[in-house]
């Protein structure tokens, strides 16, 4: 079992820096200054600008990306040396829902999520379309991707993420493709869910109900506790 | 360009009597028709292309029963239509009109064929079938789920390259590049490359494609 005292995401001195493309007339480029936290919140907002460094920071928690220095640990295991583990137990939710689904239709790309319970084909079919209809999307199990909505297709790749029942969930901006009726109906699902749930976002009202959220400004945290006085640390910055 | 993977390729959900035919049997078909293609002209040529035609045929009726519609079938013969052309006239030039006939109703039978297979097989039927056929190769260290999948991706692919490909060919057009030999496969790399970063992180971000652990808990494992 996993000793309590390793719970959470642990990031210890974790930076990234971009080699240049050409050495002799460029710099290499720091993405994310090195940075120290220990993320055990239910809840943990990332806010802050455009290219300020919330992807890469949100891409390290899942080994999607990893660091050019210090480490990140989850639940004790290092990105490093043990991705493997670590993807298993972080599922990340894209902004664009396309470049999460991977097969025809929103029943085959669950059934793909699901191939790791090692079921049988029915019980796969089956629990798949229940997972859909438990999102009202049942009706659209044999759909293309491509013929869903916004909406439809960012809870789809909710969906499919969440049935390799990850310990943590990851999303990076995944309200920004929706108009507000979907963005509320996301939300509603995400408020619902028993994982740790570490989203960016660019709503503040949203950002406020989190337990804690982080301001990331030019690679760097400006601002680490309380999601109101996070807000305002934010809304200084951006003037 | 995604947007043009559903045009080609992919599964179409129905009832007809070759969805229902199991896909031992469906792929048992698809070898039988690759191997009368191929090895009928060892007889004659006369056999060769008599076997084929009659092979296309069989071919395109399974399309029609499967309940598949001619742009799916045009779309399939139109993407290689080029190399049929230069492949038919080489043949005619070197080998007569039969032999001509022959080799391109046998490549159009093979393609049609397996394209009745994809189109009535789930991905996911696809996977497991994979998978069982390469289980007898565990033994050896082989992953048949890894190998399933790697298989379900690069199908998946073929239709994102061909729409790449048109989708390159069109903005080349558009600024007068048509000619441009670089113009129009450069663009295709970096999009392939990038639409296989993208599937690869799709799949890393639900913690598919690794091995699977051999000797941890399904939770995600331990550190004990």
């Amino acid at each position: 079992m996993i000793d309590s005292s390793h719970r959470g995401i642990v990031l210890a001195q974790a930076g990234v820096t971009l080699p240049p493309a050409d050495p002799r007339t460029q710099q290499a480029k720091q993405i994310l200054a090195p940075l120290s936290l220990t993320l055990t919140e239910q809840r943990i907002a990332i806010i802050g600008a455009n290219g300020s460094g919330k992807s890469t920071l949100l891409r390290l928690l899942n080994g999607l990306l990893l660091p050019t220095t210090g480490t990140v640990s989850v639940n004790g295991r290092s990105t490093h040396t043990d991705a493997a583990a670590v993807r298993r137990s972080v599922g990340f939710v894209f902004t664009d829902p396309l470049s999460q689904l991977v097969m025809p239709t929103p029943q085959e790309d669950l059934e793909l999520s699901l191939r790791r319970q090692k079921l049988g084909k029915k019980e796969r079919r089956d629990k798949a379309l229940a997972i859909l209809g438990g999102y009202g999307l049942e009706h659209l199990a044999q759909s293309s991707i491509y013929e869903l909505s916004g909406g439809e297709r960012q809870l789809t790749a909710l969906a499919t993420v969440l049935a390799v029942d990850p310990d943590i969930l990851v999303l990076d901006e995944p309200s920004t493709l929706l108009d507000l009726r979907n963005t509320r109906q996301l939300m509603q699902r995400l408020t619902d869910l028993p994982q740790q749930v570490i989203m960016s976002t660019h709503d503040l009202s949203l950002a406020a109900t989190f337990d804690r959220a982080l301001v990331i400004e030019q690679g760097q945290v400006a601002f680490d506790g309380d999601p109101h006085q996070a807000i305002s640390a934010y809304r200084e910055l951006a003037g | 360009m995604r947007g043009h993977a559903f045009m080609v390729a992919g599964y179409i959900p129905g009832s007809s009597l070759i969805h229902r035919t199991p896909l031992a049997l469906k792929a048992a078909l698809l070898f039988a028709v690759a191997v009368l293609c191929l090895a009928s002209p060892l007889i004659s040529v006369l056999v060769g292309a008599l076997t084929t035609t009659a092979t296309l045929v069989l071919v395109v009726v399974a399309h029609f029963v499967a309940s598949l519609s001619w742009q799916r079938m045009w779309r399939a013969v139109r993407m290689m239509l080029i190399f049929l052309v230069l492949i038919a006239a080489y043949q005619w030039w070197q080998h007569g009109p039969l032999t001509a006939w022959q080799v391109i109703a046998a490549i159009v039978a093979t393609v049609l064929a397996s394209n009745v297979l994809t189109a009535t097989t789930p991905v996911d039927e696809l996977l497991d079938g994979l998978a069982a056929l390469v289980k007898p190769l565990q033994r050896f260290g082989a992953d048949p789920e890894r190998f399933s999948l790697t298989v379900a991706l690069m199908l998946r692919s073929i239709p994102f390259v061909i729409g790449a490909f048109s989708d390159v060919r069109d903005a080349a057009r558009a600024r007068g590049l048509e000619r441009n030999l670089l113009a129009r496969s450069l663009p295709v790399v970096i999009a392939t490359v990038g639409y296989a970063r993208a599937t690869g992180e799709a799949l890393a971000a639900r913690g598919l494609g690794d091995p699977e652990p051999r000797d941890v808990e399904h939770d995600g494992g331990s550190l004990t």
